[in-house]
């Protein structure tokens, strides 16, 4: 428990420290939001508020996750030395997690604040976001791991990881598009189904890590 | 003992026999009539066969792919990957013929080539999660490296796979227009004389076999490449 949290407070420390990370996760965010935003005007209906949102929300994690582990390979092998790959991916996953709620929330408010606000009801859509944005974060901190290793970088990680990401945006588009009315019906069991394939993907990341962290 | 398999005649010679029972029956054998299905519910025999090699060749992928995180010797690796190739292949063959048949069967006659329905998307997904290993696995020089990261994509890639296909029908307002599913007959109930089972379920073997030949041939080459590789 104390190695995970060490190794959390690393990371933000480290994610502090260089400014030009988060900076530029900012003025990433605010750039794509007004451009779909000089696109549509004024006119977005709530389908297609819905379909630009998780589109936005695919490209910033993409654009978030590809600065986790990049250009620290020697620090790498220190942690290695220290911690078990199994904590060490715990610690990764819930970091990258929460890390990518706080960057979702931002973009959900600064695509609010463009476009207006169509949903009907707010704590279905705010679930299905946190939910769907955690698996996203989980997903493409293994497709990461991933492509590091397959020396490809962020190329390789847009080709192995959008296929992967297909079943968790079309369940999230789903309910999203559900919680446009004010009063969804018959949501329960897909809020169920995105939280089972988080824990799924959650679970192949710990089983998984340590096969791609040995050297 | 996956030698032995591998280089076994009699099975070849089963699959043969089933498949040109299956080409001759297939079209031959009497199919019921039915609106806007016709004559194309022969592509049972085909289209969903497809299916059955592909899910059964990529499953033995996912073994060989556990199998070698579990043992790392370069015979699994070999195994996994190939039968991921021709996996794709049967994979390409079913989209093929599944978008012939909904191009006659759904919706406008000989209009669209693709509808959003839940079992074409998985479909689809299914396979470009495939392209993306072998993408992945040209994209690595060492060899062992390769291997492991491809065994790690493999299973990830499979078992979402698998879990998606199982979930997305079950979700609320999704709707399949697809055989046996959302209400529609599927083809156990248009198969009222038991004909069509005659020729379906050689059929599904016949294919099914194909595929692990066509597999195992590209095995054998693939050591041999291997073997003059490491030799040089």
């Amino acid at each position: 428990m104390n190695q995970l949290i060490a190794i959390m407070q690393r990371e933000l420390r480290h994610e502090l420290r260089s400014r030009r990370a988060w900076l530029a996760i900012l003025l990433y965010i605010a750039s794509t939001v007004y451009i779909t935003y000089l696109a549509f005007q004024h006119d977005l209906e709530p389908v297609t508020w819905n379909a630009l949102f998780w589109i936005l929300i695919i490209f910033i994690s993409m654009f978030a996750a590809s600065g986790s582990f990049s250009g620290r390979e020697g620090e790498m092998l220190y942690i290695y030395i220290l911690v078990s790959p199994a904590r060490f991916i715990l610690a990764r996953l819930l970091y990258n997690g929460i890390f990518m709620v706080v960057v979702s929330i931002i973009t959900l408010l600064v695509y609010i604040m463009f476009t207006g606000n169509p949903v009907g009801s707010i704590a279905v859509f705010m679930a299905t976001v946190l939910l769907a944005v955690w698996g996203i974060s989980s997903l493409l901190t293994m497709a990461f791991a991933i492509s590091i290793k397959g020396g490809g970088g962020f190329t390789l990680m847009a080709i192995i990881s959008f296929p992967l990401l297909v079943p968790l945006l079309i369940i999230a588009q789903h309910l999203s598009s559900q919680s446009m009315q004010p009063n969804p019906s018959e949501y329960i069991g897909n809020l169920a189904a995105l939280l089972s394939l988080d824990a799924l993907i959650a679970a192949l990341c710990y089983l998984l890590f340590p096969y791609l962290w040995r050297d | 003992m996956t030698q032995g398999i591998l280089t076994a005649k009699w099975w070849k010679f089963l699959c043969a026999l089933l498949l040109i029972y299956t080409a001759i029956a297939g079209f031959l054998i009497p199919v019921p009539a039915k609106p806007i299905l016709h004559e194309t519910i022969r592509n049972l025999y085909f289209h969903v066969c497809m299916w059955f090699a592909m899910m059964f060749i990529f499953t033995v992928s996912l073994v060989y792919s556990i199998k070698y995180l579990m043992d790392p010797k370069k015979e699994f690796d070999i195994i996994a990957s190939q039968t991921a190739n021709t996996g794709t292949v049967f994979g390409i063959l079913g989209l093929i013929t599944g978008m012939l048949w909904l191009r006659y069967t759904w919706g406008e006659t000989g209009k669209d080539w693709w509808a959003p329905d839940p079992k074409l998307n998985g479909a689809l997904i299914a396979l470009l999660s495939y392209f993306a290993y072998i993408v992945l696995r040209i994209s690595m020089d060492d060899e062992q490296k390769k291997a492991r990261v491809a065994a790690v994509y493999n299973i990830f890639a499979y078992v979402m796979m698998i879990v998606f296909v199982m979930i997305y029908p079950r979700l609320s307002n999704v709707d399949s227009l697809h055989p046996g599913n959302g209400g529609n007959p599927g083809f156990n109930q248009y198969d009222l004389d038991n004909h069509m089972r005659m020729v379906f379920y050689p059929a599904v073997m016949g294919w099914v076999l194909l595929s692990a030949w066509i597999a195992s041939i590209n095995i054998r080459m693939e050591k041999i490449n291997s073997y003059h590789h490491n030799k040089i």
